[in-house]
C-alpha cells in the first residue's frame, strides 16, 4: 500500500483537530462546574460528618493521615481522611472518611469513633449499592447503621451475623451489610493505630 | 427527510433496544426506578442528538480511515460534557446513575447511529434520528422501570402503590429481573412486529 504524506496529514491532522476542539470545549464546562461539583461534595462530607457525632455544634480539625493507620487500615479498605472532633475545645474523637467494597461499588462513608475507640456513628456518603437492597443499609432503613454505634474493636473485629463481636446484617443485602462493617472496622483500625 | 417515518422507526420497526438489540447493558442496570430510567433516556437522547449533529457536520471532513477514532472523540467529549453537568447541577441522579453515564461512550447505540445514520445522511436528518432513537430508548426504559420498580419495590417514582400486603418480588430489581424483563419486551416487540407479516402471507 502505498501511502503519501497528504493522506498522512489529512488523517492526523483531523484527528488532531477534533480532539483539540473537544478539549478546549471540556475545559470550559469544566470551568464552569469544577466549583459547583466540589462544594457539593464539601457539603455532602460535611453533612455526613455532622451526623456521626452525638454532640451539636462540634469542630472539625483535618489531621495528617499517620502511615500506622493507613497501614492498620489496608485490610478493609482506603481510608480517605481523618478529622478530629473538637467539643468546645476538648477533643471527644475521630471522624474518618473511609471508602470499602460493597455489593455493587464502592461505599463511601464516614465514620465517628470516641477516644476510647467506640463508634460513635456511621454515615454513608456515596455508594452504588443495588436499589431497594443494599439501600437499605447504606440509609439506615433498618437502623442497622445506629446498631453499630457503641461497638468496638476491643474484642476483635466486628463480624456480620456470625461470631463473638457480631451485629446483624440486613437480610438479602448480606455483602452491603459487610461492606460497611468492612469500612468501620476499618476507620476503628486506623484509630487505634494511633490513639 | 421524513419525521414521521423516522419516529416510527425509532419508536417501533428500529426501536434501539428492542430490534436492535442495543444499549441493552444499561438498559438492564439502571431500569430498577423510574427516576434512573428517566435520567439516563434523556441523557442519552441529548449526547446521541448532538454526536449526531456534529458527526453529521463532519461527515464529508473526517477521512474514511479514522472514522470510528473520530466519532469516538465527540462521543466521549458529550458524555463528559453531560457528566459533568448531572454532577454539578442534578446531583442525586448522577449519584444514582453511577458509573453508567461515563459508560455511555461505549453505548453502543451512539456509536451505531453514528456510523449507520449520522455519517450518511444530512444534519437535520441527523438530529431528528438522534431525538427519535433517543426517544425510543427512554420509552423501552421507562416500561422496563415501571414494571421492575413495581413488581421489585411496590413503588412509582417512590410512592408507595402497592398495597402494604403485598411483599416485594425483590428478584425484579436484580439482574435477573432486568434480564427476564428485556426478554418478555423483546419477545413482545417481535411478535407484534412479525404478526401482519404472517397474515399477509396466509393469504
Amino acid at each position: 500500500m502505498n501511502i503519501s504524506g497528504k493522506f498522512l496529514l489529512r488523517v492526523a491532522g483531523t484527528l488532531t483537530c477534533i480532539a483539540l476542539t473537544v478539549a478546549a470545549l471540556l475545559g470550559a464546562v469544566n470551568g464552569i462546574t469544577a466549583e459547583k461539583i466540589a462544594a457539593i461534595n464539601e457539603a455532602k462530607t460535611a453533612e455526613a460528618m455532622s451526623k456521626v457525632v452525638p454532640v451539636e455544634g462540634v469542630e472539625f480539625k483535618e489531621i495528617d493521615v499517620a502511615d500506622a493507620s493507613v497501614e492498620a487500615a489496608v485490610v478493609y479498605g482506603t481510608l480517605v481522611s481523618m478529622h478530629e472532633v473538637y467539643d468546645q475545645g476538648d477533643m471527644i474523637g475521630y471522624a474518618v472518611k473511609f471508602v470499602a467494597g460493597g455489593s455493587q461499588g464502592n461505599i463511601e462513608m464516614v465514620v465517628g469513633v470516641d477516644t476510647t475507640g467506640a463508634v460513635m456513628g456511621v454515615s454513608v456518603v456515596d455508594h452504588a449499592e443495588t436499589s431497594g437492597i443494599g439501600t437499605k443499609v447504606c440509609n439506615n432503613e433498618t437502623g442497622m447503621l445506629d446498631a453499630l454505634e457503641g461497638m468496638s474493636m476491643a474484642n476483635g473485629e466486628i463480624t456480620v451475623n456470625k461470631g463473638t463481636n457480631k451485629i446483624d446484617g440486613v437480610s438479602g443485602a448480606t455483602v452491603s451489610s459487610k461492606g460497611v462493617v468492612k469500612g468501620v472496622n476499618g476507620a476503628l483500625a486506623a484509630v487505634m493505630a494511633i490513639a | 427527510m421524513n419525521i414521521k417515518k423516522q419516529l416510527k422507526e425509532g419508536l417501533i420497526t428500529q426501536n434501539p433496544v428492542l430490534v436492535q438489540l442495543l444499549g441493552m447493558c444499561s438498559a438492564m442496570a439502571i431500569s430498577t426506578s423510574i427516576s434512573n430510567g428517566l435520567g439516563m433516556g434523556v441523557s442519552v437522547t441529548i449526547i446521541l442528538t448532538l454526536s449526531n449533529i456534529i458527526i453529521a457536520l463532519l461527515r464529508k471532513i473526517i477521512p474514511n480511515e479514522v472514522r470510528i477514532a473520530c466519532y469516538i472523540v465527540v462521543i466521549a467529549g458529550f458524555v463528559t460534557i453531560v457528566d459533568l453537568m448531572l454532577q454539578a447541577f442534578l446531583p442525586d441522579i448522577a449519584a444514582s446513575l453511577g458509573v453508567f453515564i461515563p459508560l455511555i461512550v461505549v453505548n453502543c447505540i451512539i456509536l451505531g447511529r453514528a456510523e449507520a445514520f449520522a455519517s450518511k445522511n444530512t444534519v437535520a436528518a441527523a438530529a431528528v434520528d438522534g431525538i427519535c432513537q433517543g426517544i425510543g430508548y427512554t420509552v423501552v426504559l421507562l416500561i422496563m422501570c415501571t414494571v421492575r420498580e413495581l413488581l421489585g419495590n411496590g413503588t412509582l417514582m417512590g410512592y408507595q402503590i402497592m398495597p402494604e400486603s403485598y411483599t416485594p418480588a425483590l428478584m425484579m430489581v436484580l439482574p435477573v429481573g432486568g434480564f427476564i424483563c428485556l426478554g418478555v419486551l423483546i419477545a413482545v416487540m417481535q411478535w407484534a412486529l412479525n404478526r401482519p407479516k404472517k397474515e399477509k402471507e396466509g393469504k
